[in-house]
């Protein structure tokens, strides 16, 4: 049980830091990204390349991998800055979905579906699996704290300033004088750094990554976070990573108390169950468990 | 290699005949209510399977199960964008449109809980493909495509003459305005959430009366629905058709320089083109 | 006052708590159920396959239960969805592992799902049953907590090979789905084809989810093969048996029997199937393992998945029996031991607990073949079953 519950806790931990990244590219940028897992993948197979092919350092992989999704968000931020909100969403859940599909192919580098196994994970060799569960809990945390105050510092910081100012009126941050185009794609990177960092985690915690994890679903669900957290929060972000890995573990212990179901049936209503909870917290509270706060603790934002 | 290519073609404009319907449906609701509704997908399955209901339980032929196809999907349409969606349009349409992605694998798993995961296919029998010039071509992609452009025209004459097309165009290219004038603009969301999402219905029978149909089915188009709708134009309705027939070609003559493995890619890659030359699509945003 | 009677309250409950928590440890000594794990698509990809595989495990266990049980307790399952998705099927395997201390998971389908899994099983000692047919898999370091029913790419595209030319078919061409298998297996088709007189004149690797493959078919069509090897899953295997046909393709076609079972036959148009041969890893053609496992699914010819299902659960319950325990480690130090070696061949769960509780030694052989394994999890040799649709229906052909 307590093995479980730790898993959990690393789980939602990943979840928290990609809604932590997201939020600097969305709730104070105001930009959309609705290929989250495709940056996830980034860091996840930068790490995993790195450690397995070339005997890299764990520690060095996961800069890496952070870095790397950092580069990655910031070429399609790019590539995009011209287009709208709408199409972005669009533009960047196909730039997810093509990277699943190149990863699958590209079997020299990825070793395609196969995936690549056997990533190493710090101090995995000394520790027991159950001690090892708990190490990397403990610097899941550490590492989702110091994102936290990163966040929470950029967010009060001049920058953050800009980037919402950016996000609730584009055209009058330009006019005063701020080069919206250099602020956008910053702030597209650094989210992303997040993200890719969160999946470097990923890799070396599993020891195995696959095209097929790097699905759509994982975007729904880091946006699921944010959003029933608080868009534009960070701590929303961290209890938002929580209440979603509750609802899709919570439900598993649901559907067998439910005994005329069948196992086909059982599994469909878990599903259904996660996105309706997720649903029906954001038809309440549309702005999050926990709102966006004034942009000063003591002074409110006009 | 010129007759493989006409082949392509052919192929090419068939599957995109058919995804047009979808794609004029997902930009129809754009228009209206300006975000992209990922919950297309499951309404094309809820299409496929209440038009599977009308052909192989009920027995009709397949023009009428259209029909149910189309008033099941809308139907449901109306009353998901009316309990679900509709709330979070307030807060922006980024989080609608995460909405409509988490109320998409709602609808899908509610679709498995009645269906199960079988394989189904309807009551039509299989015919070989007419031959000409060493080219083939399937009588029933035929009538699949004729079916499309009866769909297409009926969409633009229902823009074109009716109140209610009218309202729509009106609330489409101006809001304020439209509102001034007194359209009333939650009747309008709910004749274009109807429409749309009945298209998407009949899409997604279409797709299945040539293959089967599973809870999956429109998930399967969904990806080349919106490179229809965005290549075309987000929120034009003739957008939809050009955009549908671009990506249904691309995606066949992507043979020719691709492996068939990194067909998906290719819808990406349109899109890709198309909005860095032209950022609001090929025919822009006008609805109609 | 209040305050110590509420401590009071709470202690008792407490107490109460940990009675409750307790309880299922004391009642198991008393013989109440034998918790298994299945792992499995239910959702996803897999969606279609993920259900049969199941059943055949759950019609096992249920057999035996009827004959007395395992070790005098009940065979029950835990069953969670791995949505053919690794992510989230490590999250289920995690709960299956911790939550419920299931000693086996039966049933990961995707290779994907299957490499994802498998450290958390082997770190956590529960066997791990499965069907993926990715090489890779047994060569992972699960020290011994994996065994593989599935004969692994370069078995099978051998004996696909040999048969397809023993057909006669001197042009062969083979769609594959995007998956681990379907490069070495292509290779090995390949190469073999090539010994024996035949040769591969088209290959090509199709993604999944398409809801048309004529472009594909078209492709295959142009090398004038007289042989179309299919080797995908059920989805889209039909759409592409219909696409042979509408392109005006007459040959043989050959493919996977969990592609085409027999409800697939069922669903499809007459004219589309008709011809087709399935092939599926079997016992020899006198065992009567395959009859047994038909007669208890109810079904006429069960697929490769649902005999491997069968197989699965028989040997867990034989070496979960053998070893009077029911953990991981025990199944991992016994299956071998049942499988295989001198023992009395048993082709049923039932007839080989029987014989246990005798004291004797069992020799398992099931529906899917012999079930020897190698050291890496791997089944040694297997004959191959093939029939072929006649009339809209399959019909046994031969084992080979």
């Amino acid at each position: 049980m307590e093995n479980y519950l730790v898993a959990l806790g690393v789980t939602a931990g990943l979840y928290a830091l990609m809604a932590i990244g997201l939020n600097v590219i969305w709730g104070m940028a105001g930009l959309v990204n609705l290929g989250l897992v495709g940056f996830f993948a980034v860091g996840a197979y930068t790490s995993a390349l790195l450690t397995t092919k070339l005997g890299v350092a764990i520690g060095v992989g996961m800069v890496a991998g952070a870095v790397a999704g950092g580069v990655a968000g910031a070429l399609v931020a790019l590539i995009t800055a011209r287009l709208r909100g709408d199409y972005l969403a669009i533009v960047t859940l196909g730039f997810a979905e093509s990277l699943r599909t190149t990863a699958s192919n590209e079997t020299w580098l990825t070793n395609g579906t196969d995936g690549i196994s056997g990533i190493p994970g710090p101090w995995r060799s000394v520790l027991t699996p159950s001690e090892f569960n708990l190490a990397y809990l403990a610097l899941v945390v550490v590492i989702v704290l110091i994102a936290y105050l990163l966040a929470q510092r950029l967010s009060y910081s001049p920058f953050g300033r800009v980037l919402r100012a950016i996000r609730d009126d584009e055209q009058v941050a330009a006019v005063a004088g701020k080069p919206v185009l250099a602020f956008k794609v910053l702030a597209f990177a650094i989210g992303c750094t997040a993200l890719g960092l969160a999946g470097a985690l990923y890799a070396h915690y599993t020891s195995f990554v696959v095209p097929d994890i790097f699905v759509p679903l994982l975007t729904l669900y880091i946006k699921m976070a944010l959003l029933s957290g608080g868009v534009g929060n960070n701590r929303g972000a961290v209890l938002g990573g929580l209440v979603v890995v509750i609802f899709l573990e919570g439900t598993r212990f649901i559907t067998p108390y439910i005994p005329w179901l069948g196992a086909v049936q059982a599994a469909a209503l878990q599903q259904f169950l996660v996105t309706a909870a997720l649903l029906v917290v954001l038809r309440f509270r549309t702005r999050g468990l926990v709102p966006e706060p004034p942009d000063h603790p003591i002074l409110r934002r006009t | 290699m010129l007759k493989d290519v006409a082949q392509l073609v052919i192929n090419g404009l068939m599957a995109g005949t058919i995804l047009a319907v979808p794609a004029i449906g997902l930009t129809a609701i754009y228009a209206v209510l300006r975000f992209p509704n990922f919950a297309l997908a499951s309404h094309a399955t809820v299409g496929a399977f209440a038009g599977w209901i009308a052909n192989v339980v009920l027995g009709w032929s397949i023009i009428p199960s259209l029909g149910l196809a189309f008033l099941a999907a809308g139907l449901v349409g109306v009353a998901t964008d009316e309990f679900v969606l509709r709330p979070f349009r307030a807060a922006g349409f980024a989080t609608t449109a995460i909405g409509s992605i988490a109320l998409t694998i709602a609808l899908e798993n509610l679709l498995r809980m009645i269906f199960g995961n079988d394989l189904r296919g309807y009551d039509l029998p299989i015919t070989r493909d007419w031959r000409f010039a060493g080219l083939h071509l399937g009588p029933q992609q035929v009538e699949n495509m004729a079916i499309s452009l009866v769909v297409m025209a009926a969409v633009f004459a229902f823009l074109a003459f009716t109140r209610a097309g009218k309202a729509m165009r009106a609330v489409a290219d101006n809001p304020a305005l439209a509102r001034i004038k007194g359209v009333d603009a939650v009747r309008v969301a709910r004749i274009v959430s109807f429409v749309g999402m009945g298209l998407a219905g009949v899409g997604g029978m279409l797709i299945g009366l040539d293959t089967t149909i599973d809870p999956l089915t429109g998930f399967r188009v969904m990806l080349s629905v919106f490179a229809a709708a965005v290549v075309g134009g987000l929120g034009s309705i003739p957008g939809a058709v050009l955009g549908a027939l671009t990506i249904g070609v691309g995606e066949e003559l992507c043979l020719l320089v691709l492996t068939p493995n990194y067909r998906s890619v290719v819808g990406f890659l349109a899109i890709l083109l198309v909005l860095i030359l032209r950022p609001s699509g090929l025919l822009g945003q006008r609805a109609y | 006052m209040s305050t110590a009677q509420f401590r009071l309250t709470r202690r008792s409950v407490l107490a109460g708590s940990a009675a409750a928590l307790a309880a299922p440890y004391i009642a198991r000594a008393q013989g109440v159920p034998l918790t298994l794990g299945i792992l499995t698509p239910l959702t996803g990809a897999g969606g279609y396959d993920g259900p049969r595989m199941m059943k055949a495990i759950q019609a096992v266990a249920a057999q035996v239960n009827d004959a007395g049980g395992l070790l005098g307790r009940k065979i029950t399952f835990v069953i969670e969805d791995d949505q053919t998705n690794p992510e989230a099927a490590v999250r289920a395997a995690r709960k299956l592992v911790d939550v419920d201390k299931v000693p086996v998971i039966m049933g990961t389908w995707a290779s994907a799902v299957t490499s994802a899994v498998a450290p958390v099983c082997w770190e956590s000692k529960t066997f791990l049953t499965t069907t993926s047919g990715a090489d890779t898999i047994t060569k992972l370091p699960h020290q011994g907590y994996l065994i593989r029913t599935q004969p692994n790419n370069y078995l099978q595209g051998a004996k696909h090979a040999e048969f397809i030319a023993s057909t006669g078919a001197k042009k062969v061409g083979l769609l594959s789905i995007q998956a681990p298998f379907a490069q070495p297996t292509q290779e090995r088709v390949k190469d073999v084809l090539a010994k024996n007189g035949s040769s591969l004149t088209g290959g090509l690797i199709y993604e999944p989810n398409k809801t048309s493959y004529r472009s594909e078919v078209d492709q295959i069509l142009r090398g004038s093969p007289d042989m179309v090897y299919l080797n995908g899953y059920t989805p889209d295997v039909s759409v592409l048996l219909r696409d042979l046909y509408r392109a005006g393709y007459d040959g043989p076609r050959f493919t996977q029997s969990y592609a085409l079972t027999s409800k697939a036959v069922e669903s499809l148009p007459k004219e589309v199937t008709e011809g087709t041969y399935t092939v599926q890893p079997s016992a020899d053609i006198d065992s009567p393992a395959y009859a047994n496992a038909a007669k208890l699914l109810g079904i006429k010819d069960p697929d490769s998945y649902e005999t491997q299902a069968v197989d699965w659960m028989s040997l867990v319950a034989l070496s979960i029996a053998k070893a009077k325990a029911a953990t991981g480690t025990a199944i991992r130090d016994t299956v071998r031991s049942v499988s295989q070696g001198a023992g009395t061949k048993v082709y049923s769960a039932v007839d080989g607990l029987t014989i246990l509780a005798k004291g004797g030694e069992v020799n398992y052989e099931g529906a899917s073949g012999p079930c020897d394994f190698t050291d890496i999890g791997d089944i040694q040799d297997c004959k191959f079953r093939y029939l072929v649709v006649k009339n809209g229906a399959l019909t046994f052909l031969k084992v080979v």
